[in-house]
């Protein structure tokens, strides 16, 4: 940092310079006179119409004799025809000659689709999807089956991740079954997806072109070195001929730890990337990738540093411009810890949370927190090793940029091993997410990720996280919406072996939503049918070290049948637990609509018995106008109260949390002298909606009634925190508790706070003259 | 608990008028007549029927509305306080404000042609509908030779809350000047009038066009205790004003979207002292008390509270012990003075209170 910010200026001032800093260039209009080095240009271009000139070039290129590349590229930039001087501008990193030359190349001839294809890979290449999208698109609107074109949109969406790029490379290869890029975009893949086999063959077939047309195998030879780690197997020979044939080939690395991360084992590939900026220093996307894989590690001034670093050569990229401008934005976040102690081992747990919502967040995330990791620790015989970061982002732009790097996410928390970010309830309309329940299921994951040192499976990681939700969360209940239900009544459902591919690569919408409730309904299986002890064997297939099982593989050793009959017996599972439901969507459907339109129309009575039947065959339905909450209204409407009483209840039990609804349930207990039935009630809406300053009231002053007075005082700090209208009865209520702890001074302060404010608020007046009283009587 | 809407003066009558104009959806017409109704509700038990006008949906036609005020301007004094509530979409089309009616539409320059006509010394308009600060402006504004238009406020902070206290010993200034106003006609309305109406708007300017949440929150600032922040069991219209707006501003962050509307308040400080809502007597003017004894105890207290404000001002010169210690004497001054007020009041005329 020293050399970047003078170090004179005041830290406030460097940030306020580093902030201005943080602009992304736009190519396309605005491109900055830039020369990027020569390496900056598409690592390996396997383009089949590239001309025989710029492979020579690109010989010297490969091999990482960067002068010779260099005088070869410019030497043709002053003497080819257009399309060549293009190609060369660019692999001297003259992106906006490169630019210049495209445009004008495709403004002479309109009906040019090469030109097009490769001008989009310059944006691709910039990140600039979009423009990058548009002139693919119109390359194929010259030429629908143009394969390069084809080719260029599956890159695209490959980097975006995005599920059409499959049956594009397929149609490519079909027309042109030479073009090494779509063969190595298939076995990339395969790769992701952990399906070696496919993998290897896709591999195998560019191996062969290559060798044939006696094009250099740099990528090649890097994604064998990454099919061997994905093996457990040692790397080494093939990152050695990589380096052999061109030492300065960072990417080798730098691809291994991609693949690292995708499998969450963030330590990995911090060492990799070490390594890929150490043999490539410029290697910008190392760096970047660098600076966020140390971000998920919790070191967050180094990752600044290679944020930076990597801002320097590539301004393009929006994950090193949004993240560093999230981390300008870190400092109004506070930090605060808890130790927690597990028979003799000691567990820290640290939250970072913005200013605005530290004081209210912090005191539930660290009891929620300490009794999640009690109750991990236990059942699944692993304590910590590390502190635990919990990061809560009040903006979801700031949250979405802090996990961009990691593909196929949740929108609402992402677990990186001990550092675990996620919204905060400020991020989203009130009652739209559970964040107690987001941070069970993201604890959950620090221990099957750390457990198994990052070797869990995704589905099996993302299971547990769904199971111990419903079964031990803050909301406890099996809740399945109807896009899962819809999916088992289809048939959509994946093979465990496969469960991966549903949250990395959704071959339909709500998959990945899809996907969690299946893992979780697996997890459910596996408790019922063997114990949830088979369940943790399960995850400790996982933990040993060495060559690590498919998922396939540690099924068959723990539950001693095959996968196939594992499947199947999960099927009849699931079938059997939904079988009302399934054979009777219709009549669920016109039942629920029945009741929903009846209730709208306040018809009460009509509302009822479809409620109640809705309710019966699909209890799990715990969402929004959930036929549970239509049954209770329905009864509240016919005075029916108990009946009400009773129906909510049974929507809490199943899963229910919709904080306005159970609010009406408190009322209604106080009112039936339940009340302190209310107290817990109120302390679970804390969970979902903490941001409530009358819930704070009356629950603060519930438990001062029951004599809980330390609860209470955090109730009445929180209500103060969130700056409320009338501030007097917090500072009244958390004098009253003050004095219930004995704490006489602050307690003394609070009341007079509390009159300062509202001068004629009787009963802390009344609470004064008994202090005085108290006090001249004492002396 | 005892809900009244009183004017400061003890023999002033105070005359609402509400009108809920056009919803134009059902879901709206709903609304804006269920508001309209709970507001009436609330003037009508203080006042009686006879004192309040409704006008909702189908009735509140141009001509209607027009009859009302020509007809309120004849039955009011000039002691008389109106209170004045629109309910309803108002639109601005980047000259002239409208209140959505059914039929023809008023505009900000006839509605306000039908408020400079009422007598009435104490006036406070509250515009809810979108748009309507647009009309702000207009109704505030001084008229030619008047003097510079007064300042407003977006959000209540920096009103004037010490001169407001009822029980304080009046000073001659404004207010009292304004008492010697008379009328010379229905059509022209005196400066010092002016200077006493006091105009709320939903939102900021004429742009913010998406319908408002501000009249549900006004409703419930004057219909319960929630906006008596002093706890002196009155609401006054800054009070309701802060109230409101905070719970509107609430309920948008509560739904995550930008919100769409920004309350604004105009008539320099006489917000603070204009009492929208009673919620018991303890809090009453010394003034308006018939009683010798109790109004010589509300006008100490008011001094009391003198000191209280004046000693919260000097609370970053103080040390820490120093200060609460003197707040100590303060307040302990005037809770005991509060239960000689109590024990002095009338025992049908206490209520509950706000507390």
């Amino acid at each position: 940092m020293s050399g970047i910010v003078p170090t004179c200026m005041s830290r406030g001032a460097a940030r306020a310079w580093m902030l201005v800093r943080w602009v992304v260039p736009v190519i396309a209009l605005t491109l900055v006179a830039l020369a990027l080095p020569a390496r900056a240009a598409p690592a390996i271009d396997y383009d089949p119409g590239r001309s025989d000139e710029l492979r020579e070039c690109d010989q010297h290129q490969y091999r990482g004799r960067i002068d010779p590349a260099r005088r070869c590229y410019s030497q043709l930039l002053e003497i080819a025809e257009p399309m060549v001087q293009a190609e060369s501008a660019w692999a001297l990193g003259d992106l906006r000659r490169a630019n210049e030359l495209f445009r004008a190349i495709t403004q002479r001839d309109e009906r040019a689709v090469r030109p097009r294809v490769r001008w989009a890979r310059l944006f691709l290449q910039t990140h600039q999807y979009a423009e990058a999208a548009a002139l693919l698109r119109e390359a194929q609107a010259l030429d629908p089956d143009d394969p390069l074109a084809k080719l260029g949109l599956a890159r695209l969406f490959t980097e975006r991740f995005e599920g059409e790029a499959r049956p594009l490379i397929e149609s490519a290869l079909e027309q042109d079954g030479e073009l090494i890029e779509a063969h190595l975009l298939l076995a990339r893949m395969a790769l992701e997806e952990n399906r070696q086999s496919r993998a290897e063959e896709s591999l195998a077939r560019a191996a062969r072109i290559a060798s044939r047309r006696q094009w250099p195998a740099l990528e090649i030879h890097t994604l064998r070195a990454a099919l061997e780690r994905a093996r457990d197997r040692r790397p080494d020979r093939w990152v050695e001929r990589v380096l052999a044939e061109n030492p300065h080939y960072g990417a080798v690395y730098e691809q291994l730890a991609h693949f690292e991360i995708m499998q969450r084992r963030y330590r990995e590939a911090d060492t990799l990337l070490r390594q890929a900026v150490e043999v490539q220093p410029d290697l910008w996307s190392a760096h970047a990738e660098l600076g966020l894989n140390l971000l998920r590690l919790g070191q967050v001034e180094e990752a600044r540093t290679h944020l930076v670093r990597a801002y320097s050569g590539d301004p393009y990229r929006p994950t090193i411009v949004n993240t560093l401008r999230l981390l300008d934005r870190m400092e109004q976040f506070e930090v605060a810890s808890r130790v927690v102690t597990i028979g003799s081992e000691r567990v820290e747990i640290r939250t970072r949370l913005h200013g605005s919502e530290a004081a209210v967040l912090g005191p539930y995330i660290l009891d929620l927190a300490r009794e999640g990791v009690v109750a991990f620790s236990q059942r699944y015989g692993f304590v910590p090793r590390e502190p635990i970061t919990i990061e809560l982002y009040p903006d979801h732009d700031d949250f979405a940029v802090r996990v961009a790097a990691l593909p196929g996410i949740g929108l609402l928390g992402v677990t990186f091993g001990y550092v675990l970010a996620m919204d905060s309830p400020a991020a989203r309309s009130r009652g739209e997410f559970h964040w107690g329940s987001t941070l069970w299921h993201e604890l959950a994951h620090v221990f099957t990720l750390e457990a198994t040192d990052h070797h869990v499976p995704r589905w099996l990681s993302e299971g547990i996280s769904v199971f111990e939700e419903w079964r031990t969360g803050p909301t406890p209940g099996v809740v399945v919406p109807p896009e899962a239900i819809a999916a088992l009544h289809d048939g959509r459902l994946l093979p465990v072996s496969d469960l991966d591919a549903g949250f990395i690569r959704p071959s339909y919408p709500n998959q990945v939503q899809v996907s969690y409730v299946q893992a979780g309904l697996v997890c459910l299986f596996i408790e019922q049918r063997w114990g949830v002890e088979r369940l943790v064997a399960l995850l400790r297939q996982f933990a040993r070290a060495g060559k690590q099982p498919t998922s396939a593989a540690a099924i068959e050793a723990t539950f001693e049948i095959s996968p196939q009959a594992f499947d199947q017996q999960f099927e009849s599972f699931v079938r059997q637990r939904f079988a009302g439901l399934l054979a009777g969507l219709d009549t669920w459907q016109r039942q629920y609509d029945t009741a929903l339109k009846a209730v709208r129309e306040q018809r009460w009575a009509d509302a009822v018995e479809p409620a109640r039947r809705a309710t019966q065959l699909y209890p799990e339905h715990t969402g929004p106008d959930s036929p549970a909450l239509l049954l209770a209204r329905a009864l509240d409407g016919l005075n029916r109260r108990q009946e009400a009483i009773e129906a909510m209840e049974a929507y809490r039990a199943a899963g229910g949390w919709d904080p306005d609804a159970l609010r009406q349930l408190a009322d209604w207990l106080e009112q039936a002298g339940r009340g302190a039935q209310r107290t817990a009630l109120l302390q679970a809406i804390n969970y979902a909606d903490p941001f409530d300053a009358r819930q704070h009231l009356q629950l603060g002053e519930l438990l001062l009634t029951e004599q809980r007075a330390r609860e209470s005082l955090r109730e009445f700090e929180a209500l103060l925190i969130l700056n409320p209208h009338d501030p007097a009865p917090a500072h009244f209520g958390a004098a009253r508790a003050l004095r219930a702890l004995g704490e006489s001074e602050p307690s003394r302060r609070r009341l007079l706070e509390a009159l300062a404010s509202a001068p004629h608020y009787k009963p802390a007046q009344a609470l004064l003259l008994q202090l005085i009283q108290e006090r001249t009587g004492n002396e | 608990m005892l809900v009244s809407w009183l004017s400061t003066g003890a023999l002033a009558a105070t005359h609402t008028v509400i009108i809920a104009g056009l919803g134009g959806e059902p879901e709206y017409e709903q609304r804006f007549a269920a508001q309209a109704q709970a507001l009436a509700d609330a003037a009508a038990k203080s006042h009686g029927p006879s004192q309040v006008v409704l006008l909702s949906a189908a009735e509140a036609r141009r001509d209607a509305v027009r009859g009302e005020f020509e007809a309120l301007a004849q039955r009011l004094s000039e002691d008389d306080t109106v209170v004045i509530v629109l309910i309803g979409h108002g639109t601005f089309d980047g000259e002239e404000y409208r209140f959505n009616l059914p039929g023809p539409d008023l505009t900000a320059s006839e509605l306000g042609q039908l408020f400079d006509r009422l007598p009435a010394r104490e006036q406070l308009i509250v515009n809810a509908t979108s748009a309507s600060g647009a009309a702000l402006e207009p109704w505030i504004a001084a008229a030619p030779g008047q003097g510079p238009p007064r300042q407003d406020s977006a959000s209540g902070s920096g009103m004037a809350t010490r001169d407001a206290r009822p029980g304080m010993p009046r000073e001659s200034g404004a207010d009292d000047s304004a008492s010697h106003a008379q009328p010379s006609g229905a059509d022209e309305l005196e400066p010092t009038w002016r200077a006493r109406r006091i105009v709320i708007a939903a939102t900021k300017s004429g742009g913010e066009r998406t319908a408002t949440r501000f009249a549900q929150y006004w409703v419930q600032a004057v219909t319960t205790p929630e906006a008596d922040v002093d706890k002196n069991e009155i609401v006054t219209a800054a009070e309701a004003f802060e109230y409101t707006n905070r719970q509107v501003a609430a309920s948008f962050k509560s739904d995550n979207v930008l919100a769409t509307e920004h309350g604004r308040v105009a008539g320099e400080g006489a917000a603070s002292q204009f009492i929208i809502a009673r919620l018991g007597t303890s809090g009453g003017s010394g003034d308006s008390v018939a009683d010798p004894q109790l109004r010589a105890l509300l006008q100490q207290r008011g001094a009391i509270e003198h000191d209280l404000d004046l000693l919260k001002e000097r609370r970053a010169a103080l040390d820490e012990a120093a200060y609460y210690d003197a707040l100590e004497s303060v307040l302990v001054r005037l809770a005991l003075l509060q239960r000689r007020i109590d024990a002095s009041s009338p025992s049908s005329d206490v209520d509950g209170g706000g507390g």
